[in-house]
């Protein structure tokens, strides 16, 4: 039920968000909202849903193509993108801070957080940068800085990207969880049993960390989708989002169908996350 | 031992705000100066040309861009754009926010669980929804500078000002359980009081941490809008050709913005914005590692194993 009305909520917001570039305007120096465009664009929208017009989009001057024929495809390369960067983080973060968690060097958890406050397109920008002087410098091409066609995408250095800014976010808040966790009174009766220190982290330390990956899968999600904008604009991936920002032409319907396909991708993912996270409870936490 | 990342914060911070201040007294030309491209003829041996972009030199510290304007120049103005917005923006957020979050968690029930409507919502992030809110008046504005950048200021507030109130709305909750807040209520203070010596004097601390992380938080912002070239300030966009895209401000997101493409060659145009950007993120990280610290060190745990 409560799934049901946020989708609704979620639904109208797009209709609106999506409108507002055409019916924002600046008129003799002052903002102006029209409300009578958002509702006419709506309408016409869900007037084209019947007679199919709301599925296609305009390329070029005069090319009326179909939706389903291209975006599949842009979607499935978002997706992939996505769902390799999402399971590498939580693995990796995992894995980290169970390490990470107890350790006393505060330099380098100063260089952990550094590296989570850099914003995402420096990442890319610098990745890019040293890709270029490495090679200038030793003729050693590393990676792709960017994709030329649609049929060689650069991969190694969206996938760093895409993986590392999550990976360090959840560093940081489950060596946080592990370091309570290990506070906890269980674990000095484990230690005082003269349980092993390795079956301690995976029978009692990883099965209490994992409720709370579980709480921040959308923290993650929202991050890991904002960083999917800048990934695919910087290193010219055509994904599910370069229709935002592509061409001249403003099209509501694209973008509309646009925002709807970001939404699906991102219950796809995580429903496959939580897939994830429960092949981990198996693992580490079944009696 | 001392906390020398809170010095170090603090110094470097005053640095950058006497550079917001005075950068553009200490620009060393002015902000329309473009270095001319031209020949030279010395004898038949020796001739060629010269032209923009120049590489660091003693006349041009940091280069030039394409047009020849001075790179140094060009970030010393801009500086005071980029600063005081992070900061203003952030400052508000946390006013705005916190005030909220105390007023509403001290009357709301506790723990109610947070509706999933906000989770949905992180399919589409809040660059965006600036983004299409901004996309039609900030390329070739109608609007000034400073409309402009009150405007931006004012749509980064409301989108970023939510999760500072979630933050403070579950620390008041938890607050409110404590017994002295029973005690004061039984007393007979009033809403407002407890809020103000109670509640506030608790959270000042994580409200100071949170302050310092949301202005890095609004300069990502800034940043991100950078990249898709709606820049703080307002955008020119140049077309008959391929599209130019400049920002009028010349904040440092804005220049991140429009030398973007510049990675194969001359590389300096981007480099030095960029590092610009990150020496300023540098401080503020460092800034709230110090308080951070400064305040962990008071109450900690030790763990077993």
């Amino acid at each position: 039920m409560r799934i049901t009305i946020s989708l609704v909520g979620v639904v109208i917001f797009i209709f609106f968000l999506a409108a507002i570039p055409f019916s924002l305007t600046i008129s003799n120096g002052d903002l102006a909202l029209s409300i009578q465009s958002i509702y006419d664009l709506i309408q016409q929208y869900i007037g084209g849903l019947f007679n199919g017009e709301s599925f296609t989009y305009q390329e070029g001057k005069d090319r009326i193509l179909n939706i389903f024929t291209d975006l599949p495809s842009y979607f499935f390369t978002s997706f992939t993108y996505l769902l390799i960067a999402g399971f590498l983080s939580v693995c990796i973060g995992m894995l980290v801070s169970a390490w990470h968690s107890k350790s006393k060097k505060e330099w380098l958890k100063d260089i952990i957080g550094f590296f989570g406050t850099i914003p995402d397109f420096i990442f890319v920008l610098f990745l890019q940068l040293s890709v270029v002087f490495v090679y200038q410098t030793t003729g050693l091409k590393i990676a792709k800085i960017a994709s030329r066609s649609t049929d060689e995408n650069a991969l190694l250095l969206p996938l760093i990207t895409l993986t590392i800014v999550p990976t360090i976010y959840l560093i940081r808040t489950l060596s946080e969880k592990t370091y309570d966790v290990l506070t906890e009174d269980y674990i000095l009766t484990a230690k005082a049993k003269g349980l092993r220190k390795g079956y301690v982290f995976i029978h009692h330390v990883v099965r209490n960390v994992l409720p709370f990956l579980k709480a921040d899968i959308h923290k993650v999600l929202a991050i890991m989708m904002s960083n999917l904008f800048i990934v695919e604009y910087l290193f010219n991936i055509r994904g599910i989002t370069a229709n935002l920002f592509d061409g001249t032409l403003y099209q509501y319907n694209l973008v509309v169908n646009t925002l709807f396909s970001l939404l699906l991708l991102y219950l796809l993912l995580y429903w496959c996350i939580r897939l994830l996270i429960f092949i981990l409870e198996r693992v580490f936490a079944h009696d | 031992m001392t906390n020398w990342r809170l010095w170090f914060g603090m110094i470097s911070t005053g640095l950058i705000l006497l550079i917001a201040i005075f950068g553009t007294a200490l620009a060393p030309y002015e902000k329309d100066f473009m270095e001319p491209s031209g020949y030279y003829y010395n004898s038949d041996d020796d001739f060629g040309f010269y032209s923009s972009p120049y590489p660091p030199s003693k006349e041009h510290l940091l280069g030039t861009d394409e047009w020849g304007y001075d790179i140094l120049t060009l970030l010393l103005y801009g500086a005071k754009y980029t600063i005081f917005v992070g900061i203003g923006v952030s400052l508000l957020r946390i006013i705005i926010g916190g005030s909220l979050g105390m007023w509403f968690g001290l009357s709301g029930q506790v723990e109610k669980k947070s509706s999933s409507i906000f989770s949905l919502l992180g399919s589409i992030p809040a660059f965006l929804i600036v983004y299409f809110l901004l996309i039609g008046i900030t390329i070739n504005s109608a609007l000034s500078t400073m409309e402009l950048v009150i405007l931006q200021s004012f749509l980064m507030i409301l989108v970023g000002f939510p999760g500072v109130y979630s933050a403070v709305y579950s620390k008041t909750g938890e607050l409110k359980k404590e017994l002295y807040i029973t005690a004061t209520k039984a007393l007979g203070a009033g809403k407002f009081r407890i809020m103000w010596k109670h509640i506030l004097p608790h959270l000042k601390g994580t409200l100071l941490v949170m302050f310092v992380k949301e202005i890095i938080l609004v300069l990502t912002l800034i940043g991100q809008l950078g990249i898709f070239n709606l820049f703080l300030g307002g955008t020119i966009l140049r077309l008959g050709g391929p599209p130019v895209y400049i920002s009028i401000s010349r904040d440092w997101a804005g220049l991140i913005g429009q030398w973007r493409s510049f990675v194969y060659d001359y590389q300096w145009i981007l480099y030095f914005p960029l590092l610009a950007f990150i020496i300023l993120l540098f401080s503020f990280y460092m800034l709230s590692r110090g308080i951070e610290l400064k305040q962990k060190s008071t109450l900690q745990k030790y763990p077993h194993i």
